[in-house]
């Protein structure tokens, strides 16, 4: 099957701005996926390229197969849904979505017949007349949505679609975008910064930082299996415990304690454990049991928040403050400020980051 | 503190700013006001102390003199459609340029729009001895298009629609039309001018008002009667009348002014409309 984008070698310069940097990516037909990093890491720059709104400095850039080179946005079987939604204020909901059929030349009646059955799809029935300055933005952003479906795209790209509705909103716009997008079947490349929303929408992750792609994968694998520290970071909740690799199976931590923790760096490379806080589990100092796959380090609890469902605790290490978040429990059955405990996790939970 | 200042928004002005503001527009009426009671006199009122009040009878008299005196009718007609294609075309060929300078990357767009605003700092009268040698090469002497063509586009008008555009037209938008397909000459029809409309109407009348009140250009261009624009015309008036007739000349100028006002009211409502509309808007 041929994919729906191959990136390959792509750079973007803007004069000496690297924007994206040698970016070699591959989105499959059918296929939600997330670009996810840090503002003005190269996302938007990235979805322009795939769009046809910028193009790439080097590299080649293939949609279904086809090398897409400077062919203009409306040549290309894509579709972009823009960040502040970008509707045409004066038109109506009915003109807005049906535009881009009238630029084919499509005529008017079978224009507006397609454009009610995308406003049905976005579940905007009956608003056909209104000004976008007459909807909410939720609605605008379903216009946004109907307009860019209505032109049958097989990608659809989406630059931080949600970034401007309120948590509840949002929530409730991020399942129905997933279910569209199953109902469909085409590629949605959807742009955020919000490493939850990322993580609950889609089947791939990319993760990007100053113009580099650093990770593409699942969102478990990503959470799981973070390719470097600023994935572990930037991704979820995480303690970066810096260390030295001993052997293949140890490193040795910074107050000289070692930890079994498997990786595949040379002895004396510097690293960090990416421990979860969730992973990890408080027991009494000394009643840690050298379980088989199991490790641990000594701290002192120097903090605890409570969260209602869960607790977290700070604990001390020699060298450094460590989060671990359990599930609530009794007040009297919790560790609490001064006390000695151990810290032990499952060694294949921990992650080697460098 | 917050209920006083609520208060103090329900009451709205106070009456020391009615008063300010009867008193300007009555200062700033007078003018026209008193024009009218000449143009409606003899001439001699002029020159009364203390200076006569109320209208005359004669007001249609001195209007018929004009109309005697020189080729006033066509002056009128002249001026309307040098006035009226002129900002018309002032209008498009402004916003097409400015879109082009707010929206479209190229090459030595900065410095190009940098020398269109330097134009506008060359005082006119530097231009004129040129620009009247290219109009009597063309013919165009006792020509309206020597007045009209002159008068399609203009520094002015270039920077005011592209702050427009800047303004009233996001990126985005272009980009969406784009994406959709629009060309560029579409895009700017269906998106931009739609979005401008405002600050298009009041370009048009800016236009409008100048062309129609210019004076020295016309004077310099025009010499055969038939072509004069009102304002050449009204000098006529006073030219033929030997001892400068007061009353003739305001009643002229009454004449000239109306079309000038008529259209303002028109365009008038369309801007504070758009105004408005933008206000809620926003
Ligand atoms: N037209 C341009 N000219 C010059 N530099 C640009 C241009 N567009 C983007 N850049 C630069 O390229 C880099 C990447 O920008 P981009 O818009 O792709 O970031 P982003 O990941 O979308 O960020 P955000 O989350 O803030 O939207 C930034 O440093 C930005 O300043
Ligand atoms: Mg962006």
């Amino acid at each position: 099957m041929t994919a729906a984008v191959e990136i390959s070698d792509v750079t973007k310069r803007f004069g000496d701005v690297v924007a994206v940097d040698n970016i070699d990516l591959t989105i499959a037909d059918g296929e939600f996926f997330a670009m996810l990093g840090p503002s003005g890491c190269g996302k938007t720059t990235t979805l322009r390229m795939i769009a046809g709104l910028d193009f790439p400095t080097e590299g080649s850039l293939k949609i279904f197969g086809d090398e897409v080179g400077t062919l203009p946005p409306n040549k290309r079987p894509v579709n972009t849904v823009f960040q502040n939604y970008a509707l045409f204020p004066h038109m109506s909901v009915l003109d807005n979505v049906s535009f881009g059929l009238r630029m084919q030349k499509v005529d008017k009646a079978t224009a507006a017949a397609r454009a009610k059955e995308s406003i049905e799809l976005v579940q905007l029935g009956g608003y056909e007349k209104r000004r976008p300055n007459q909807l909410s933005g939720g609605q605008q952003q379903r216009v946004a949505l109907a307009r860019a479906l209505v032109n049958e795209p097989k990608v659809l790209l989406l630059d931080e679609p949600l970034g401007a509705l309120d948590l509840k909103l949002r929530q409730e716009m991020q399942g129905e975008l997933k279910s569209l997008q199953r109902d469909l079947g085409v590629s949605f490349v959807f742009v955020t910064h919000d490493q939850e929303e990322a993580l609950t929408m889609s089947d791939r992750i990319a993760v990007m930082n100053e113009g580099k792609l650093l990770q593409v994968g699942s969102p478990e694998e990503i959470y799981e299996r973070p390719a470097n520290r600023f994935v572990a970071d930037f991704i979820g909740q995480t303690n970066l415990i810096e260390g030295t690799v001993a052997d293949e199976t140890t490193i040795v931590l910074t107050n000289g304690a070692r930890v079994a923790a498997p990786s595949d760096h040379a002895a004396g490379t510097a690293v960090a454990l990416s421990l979860r806080p969730e992973r990890a589990t408080l027991t009494p100092a000394g009643a840690v049991e050298a379980a088989d796959g199991r490790t641990s380090v000594d701290g002192v609890i120097a903090g605890v928040t409570y969260l209602g469902n869960a607790l977290v605790y700070d604990v001390a290490l020699d060298w450094m403050t460590i989060e671990v978040r359990e599930e609530n429990r009794p007040a009297g059955d919790r560790p609490s400020p001064g006390d000695r405990v151990a810290v032990s996790w499952t060694t294949s939970d921990a992650s080697v980051v460098v | 503190m917050m209920p006083k200042r609520k208060s103090r928004v329900g009451k709205g002005p106070g009456i020391t700013t009615y008063v300010l503001l009867l008193l300007v527009a009555v200062l700033s009426f007078f003018p026209y006001y008193w024009m009218f009671v000449v143009a409606s006199n003899d001439t001699s009122v002029i020159n009364e102390v203390p200076p006569r009040l109320v209208p005359g009878d004669r007001f249609m008299e001195n209007v018929r003199t004009v109309f005697n005196n020189v080729p006033f009718g066509r002056a009128l007609l002249n001026s309307a459609i040098v006035a009226s294609l002129a900002a018309l075309a002032q209008t498009f060929f402004s916003a097409l340029a400015g879109y082009a300078f707010s929206k479209i990357q190229f090459k030595g767009r900065n410095v190009l729009f940098v020398i269109i605003i330097a134009t506008m700092m060359v005082p006119l009268q530097l231009g004129v001895v040129p620009q009247f040698l290219l109009i009597s090469r063309l013919g165009w002497v006792n020509d309206l298009r020597a007045l009209i063509v002159p008068g399609t586009v203009s520094a002015f008008g270039v920077f005011w629609m592209r702050q427009a555009i800047d303004a009233a037209v996001p990126d985005e938008l272009i980009q969406a039309a784009r994406v959709d397909g629009a060309g560029t000459f579409r895009t700017f029809r269906s998106i931009v001018v739609p979005s401008i409309r405002p600050q298009a109407s009041v370009l048009a009348l800016f236009a409008f008002m100048f062309m129609w009140n210019d004076f020295f250009w016309p004077l310099i261009v025009l010499n055969k009667q038939d072509a004069f624009t009102v304002q050449v015309a009204l000098r006529q008036v006073q030219e033929q009348a030997y001892v400068t007739d007061y009353a003739i000349q305001m009643a002229g100028t009454i004449v000239g002014t109306v079309p000038l006002f008529i259209v303002f009211l028109i365009f008038g409502k369309q801007i504070v409309g758009g105004i408005m509309e933008g206000a809620l808007k926003g």
